[in-house]
């Protein structure tokens, strides 16, 4: 009898609790369902996506600065500047890369191309063979330290500018020479197009520039390639043509030939 | 008698109880603000570097710059962007001063998640200028 009233004793004290479990499990449910969001939107922002973009799209933008940085110091070197406006020029961009990352530490170094005909990262040669270029070597090295990886990219930047010129010339009469000159410029060995072409003349050591007077002519094909015609006085068979191009990029480069009688 | 009914009445109540918080947290973790989608703004994001990359790649954006030809530079923007994305650029000098006149946008940006692209720029000028490019652009649609 005793052991019945127990049983009866033991399954009220359940029947009691079934509501306090019942709120409890509600309670672990809650929770569970609470800690799940918070999981899914912490792993959803945790992406690292975004900064490997970033930084991918940084090394490039620093490779292509890189190159501007080294196009615009030709240009002020091979219109009468100072060689050590590379340098500069270059000194003041690592500075500014080095403060403009904003997910981590970025180093930028680079070094002037000693070997020869470059010296100080510089060559400019404006020959009288009809060969004339100006160029700019530089070798850089990038390091980029982010939040989540190290990246180290090693480049050079090599523009150069070229010109070739050839030239022909024959009699008119006992002065008077009709002169053709060819005229093909390059960059980065590749045809390109000129901004400004000056085609000059020596006579008895003094330079002269051909206008309508002279029945100057130059003609553009389109592709890198000129052709200039004059009319000119000369002394003795002796012509020596220069040519001076400005390409679209500002970089001066100038050639000069001894036209050949034909 | 009345004391079962009212042990009935305290179940009905701890039952409403564990009902409301399982409710309550339902509603809390639906409210819960969503996570941006990070594919739709890494793509925007690559959309305008490779924007500015292209427009810099002939020294055309520093040129612009140069020049502080503002009205170009938004046409230029308009035209290698796609439709719908509204864009901000703003354009600034070493100093972090200012360097636009105007206003170089095509509409204001609307959209729910803005993102913003940090770009430098070199001139090709013969004394380099250097700047830095900030666009903000977002989904309009």
């Amino acid at each position: 009898m005793d052991r019945i009233r127990g049983d009866a004793g033991e399954k009220m004290r359940q029947k009691k609790n079934s509501g306090q479990i019942l709120l409890i499990a509600a309670f672990i449910m809650a929770s569970l369902l609470l800690s799940a969001q918070l999981y899914i939107l912490e792993v959803g922002r945790s992406s690292g996506e975004a900064e490997t973009d970033s930084l991918d799209g940084f090394m490039l933008n620093v490779k292509q600065g890189s190159t501007h940085v080294v196009v615009g110091s030709l240009a002020n070197i091979s219109n009468g500047g100072s060689d050590s406006i590379l340098d500069l020029n270059l000194q003041e961009w690592k500075s500014f890369i080095g403060t403009q990352y904003l997910y981590g530490k970025s180093v930028l170094n680079y070094t002037l191309h000693e070997s020869a005909p470059y010296s100080s990262g510089i060559w400019l040669y404006w020959g009288a063979s009809g060969i004339g270029a100006s160029s700019v070597y530089a070798n850089f090295t990038h390091e980029v330290s982010g939040l989540r990886e190290e990246i180290e990219q090693s480049y050079f930047t090599n523009i150069t500018t070229s010109l070739m010129i050839s030239s022909t010339n024959h009699m008119l009469n006992e002065t008077a020479r009709e002169v053709n000159v060819s005229i093909h410029v390059l960059n980065e060995a590749v045809p390109a197009l000129a901004k400004q072409v000056t085609v000059y003349y020596r006579v008895s050591n003094s330079s002269f520039i051909p206008n309508e007077s002279n029945d100057f002519r130059l003609q553009s094909y389109g592709n890198g390639t000129y052709s200039a015609s004059f009319i000119a006085a000369f002394p003795t068979a002796n012509v020596e043509v220069s040519t001076h191009v400005i390409d679209l990029r500002g970089i001066s480069v100038l050639a000069n030939v001894t036209s050949i009688e034909v | 008698m009345k004391v079962f009914d009212q042990k009935g009445q305290i179940r009905i109540i701890e039952s409403f109880l564990a009902i409301a918080v399982v409710f309550s947290a339902m509603l809390v973790s639906f409210t819960f603000p969503t996570s941006p989608d990070f594919s739709k703004q890494s793509s925007l994001s690559n959309l305008g570097t490779q924007v500015l990359t292209e427009l810099d790649n002939d020294g055309t954006l520093g040129s612009l710059i140069l020049r502080q030809n503002w009205t170009s530079l938004t046409t230029a923007l308009d035209i290698l962007l796609p439709m719908g994305v509204s864009f901000n650029l703003t354009v600034f000098d070493q100093a972090w001063k200012t360097v636009n006149s105007a206003i170089i946008q095509n509409s204001n940006l609307l959209g729910p998640e803005v993102i913003s692209i940090q770009y430098v720029c070199a001139t090709r000028s013969q004394t380099v200028e250097l700047f830095v490019v900030r666009l903000q652009l977002a989904w309009t649609g």
